[in-house]
């Protein structure tokens, strides 16, 4: 019998029924991280309804208040919103703002929107929502006039919510237009409707604040084919903004983007080999009959493949191997094939061995210091993907089909890689993270710590915020779950509200070693209450974890609390599931017990009496020469 | 398809969208006469019949059904005769 959609629905209802939240709930995410059509979206919607009155759903590693603003109607979306922003790991209050109210939410100081202080404002707009189109046959110069007013428009409305509640914006661009009134000729004339709907995104993608994430509904509606985007009869009936069929893709990705945000999307993409990224088994045909590159069909598939995935490592995902094979064979195609796109050094990871994959996803979870939930796992075997969903609900993994020509795409509309910004330090990380596997080498040849450490000819920069640094800072202030003492989450303009002023002290901690640059690794914000200091954030990557780093920031934010006239630090462990690392860190850094306080350990250090605790690392006075990469983002 | 098919499809869809197990309608039924079938719900049902019975509904259709009886016809006479 074919499992149906109502069968699936009714699965839940009996947990739900039955009074088994937990269970109901890990089956809900995962039906509707896998719906496809809207009406299921909805069902489940509806579900997740019932199911809040029986029990409460997991904990969500993030928590956003988030505004839905629409030009359009924006009911239909508000609950399968808040199940896709769950399915994301954001645990959301949403509040919906009157139909057609854009404008004035956005500008009038006292609005719903205002008042609810959102973390994240959603906008939805249609092209239905352009006032002012230019004459189609206008000239050139009129036509960029309007692009620019339509612009302008924008800029202004989100500048102005922004000013007033700091919140992160997702904005639509406008979807193509099935019409095509002056025919072909649409392609040359600027004032054509489509071309001019083309100009003013590549306007507001080029001019938008950095607060402002674009939802690239143009992108998703020639991926789904402005035919099937926008569907006349509902815009007619009710102004819905978006094609049922469609429903779903539009919601998700919003979500994905505010997940994104907060730091939600998977880091890494685990791959099996055999049949994944080469036709064959390299163990039983050996390395010279595999399928990989041209001559075959199959081999062309399988290449082209991997090129995506190395994509995917250029912008930082980064790639591991986890392979049922002998580990010399699982690595010989990569130094006997030419046609290999992939090389060993793309993997910042790489297990061949007949150990269950559950147990080696976990290993590569440990060796990156990476949470299961940041892994994606890519396996043709349909046998593998289901031991590994039984055995860690928390991965994701990839439905493959049988045809490798369809895997790139089957890994890339997941969105799950979702990302708001590319940042040099993205593109470098999987270097990093190869360059750290070299240093535990290092280590492991090394049986004195202190030597190794001096050995490694660590070099740091202690800077405070800077423009050209905030970026990295709010995407660690994002993401970094494990050496994060208060897990203070805080927005891009948060942050740079600290950085100009005179109550904070902020420090980021750039570090290179011999083996290469580590980047911009640790962040810091003090702020002052009358003449003592309490640590609010303090986080680092656990990359560079006991290379002397907490040793060297610590004297250095001694250094300069001493300097301002400080008496007393403050610094709180609050703990979540994920910060065990550092729940000692304080009173291992010289610090005493403080007064209880309510959620977390206080600990207090003596300014005027606290000694500099020693490390290895040297400190540079001047910008270390791999920091002006940051700024070509 | 029988009419009989296109009925207990309707009242299966129905009772989903209005999240009703226990639903009971006929043909004369109208949006008055459920709860929660308000205008919005309504997309939500016209959407999820059309997805189920691989129809389309006409725009005069869908703003002006006006009870349950209707909405069958108008889905039965899309549907491909079964012959009898």
């Amino acid at each position: 019998m074919r499992w149906t959609r109502e069968d699936e629905v009714a699965a839940l209802k009996g947990l739900i029924d039955a009074g088994r939240a937990d269970e109901a709930w890990r089956l809900l995410l995962s039906q509707a991280q896998d719906a496809t059509d809207a009406a299921m979206l909805m069902a489940l919607a509806r579900q997740r309804r019932r199911l809040l009155h029986v029990g409460s759903p997991p904990p969500a590693p993030a928590r956003a208040r988030v505004a839905l603003i629409g030009a359009a109607t924006t009911s239909l979306i508000e609950e399968p919103l808040q199940l896709a922003l769950q399915v994301s790991g954001v645990d959301c209050t949403l509040q919906a703002s009157p139909y057609n109210t854009v404008v004035r939410q956005m500008l009038d100081p006292a609005s719903e929107t205002v008042a609810f202080g959102p973390d994240v404002a959603v906008i939805v707009t249609t092209p239905e929502h352009i006032a002012d189109w230019p004459d189609p046959y206008g000239s050139a110069a009129e036509v960029q006039r309007a692009v620019d007013t339509a612009c302008d428009h924008w800029i202004g409305l989100c500048r102005s919510l922004h000013e007033r509640t700091k919140c992160e914006i997702v904005l639509d661009n406008f979807h193509p237009l099935p019409l095509r009134p002056l025919g072909a000729a649409g392609a040359r004339t600027p004032g054509d409707r489509n071309r001019f709907i083309q100009a003013v995104n590549a306007a507001l993608a080029d001019r938008l604040p950095p607060y402002v994430h674009i939802h690239d509904v143009a992108g998703l509606a020639s991926l789904y084919g402005a035919y099937r985007w926008f569907d006349p009869r509902f815009w007619h009936q009710g102004k819905h903004p978006v094609s049922f069929e469609c429903l779903v893709p539009y919601v998700r990705t919003t979500a994905q983007i505010i997940g994104a945000i907060y730091g939600r999307s998977a880091k890494c993409l685990v791959v099996d080999l055999d049949n994944t990224l080469w036709g064959g088994v390299v163990g039983d045909d050996g390395p010279d009959a595999l399928l990989i590159g041209p001559g075959d069909p199959l081999g062309e598939a399988f290449q082209a493949f991997q090129r995506y995935l190395l994509e995917l490592r250029r912008r930082g995902v980064l790639l591991a191997v986890c392979s049922k094979n002998d580990e010399a064979a699982a690595l010989a195609p990569f130094t006997q094939r030419r046609e290999m796109v992939l090389r060993r050094d793309d993997f910042a990871a790489f297990i061949a061995n007949w150990e269950p994959k559950s147990v080696n996803l976990r290993r590569i979870a440990s060796v990156l210091n990476l949470g299961l939930d940041a892994l994606v796992f890519v396996d043709d075997n349909p046998a593998e993907r289901e031991q590994v969903r039984q055995a860690l609900q928390e991965v994701r993994v990839v439905e493959l089909g049988a045809d490798p020509s369809d895997y790139p795409l089957a890994v890339d509309r997941t969105g799950w890689f979702e990302t708001v910004a590319v940042s040099a330090e993205d593109r470098r990380r999987s270097a990093m993270y190869r360059e750290n596997a070299a240093r535990e080498e290092l280590r492991s040849g090394n049986l004195d710590y202190a030597s190794y450490l001096r050995s490694l000819d660590q070099q740091a920069r202690i800077a405070p915020f800077e423009p050209s640094t905030l970026d990295r800072v709010a995407q660690l202030t994002g993401k970094t779950n494990q050496f994060n003492l208060t897990t203070l989450r805080l927005s891009r303009s948060e942050l740079e509200a600290m950085m100009d002023s005179p109550d904070y002290l902020t420090a980021t901690v750039h570090l290179t070693d011999r083996f290469g640059d580590n980047g911009l690794i640790s962040v810091f914000v003090g702020r002052a209450e009358g003449d003592e200091l309490w640590i609010d954030l303090w986080l680092m990557s656990c990359r560079v974890l006991n290379r002397g780093v907490e040793q060297l920031l610590r004297n250095h934010v001694l250094d300069r609390a001493r300097e301002s006239g400080y008496r007393v630090l403050h610094g709180v462990y609050r703990p979540t599931p994920r910060n065990s690392l550092v729940r000692e860190l304080y009173p291992s850094l010289g610090f005493a017990a403080g007064a209880p306080i309510e959620g977390g350990d206080h600990w207090v250090l003596n300014v005027r009496t606290a000694a500099p605790l020693p490390t290895t690392i040297r400190l540079a006075e001047d910008a270390l020469p791999m920091l002006q990469e940051s700024g070509d983002d | 398809m029988t009419e009989r098919l296109v009925w207990d499809g309707v009242v299966t869809v129905m009772r989903e969208t209005f999240d009703d197990d226990r639903l009971e309608v006929s043909r004369e039924t109208t949006a008055d006469d459920v709860d929660g079938w308000d205008s919005l719900s309504n997309v939500e049902l016209i959407v999820a019949l059309e997805s189920r019975f691989g129809v389309r509904f006409h725009t005069g259709e869908i703003a002006r059904m006006r009870n349950v009886g209707e909405l069958v016809d108008a889905i039965a006479k899309r549907l491909p005769d079964d012959g009898r």
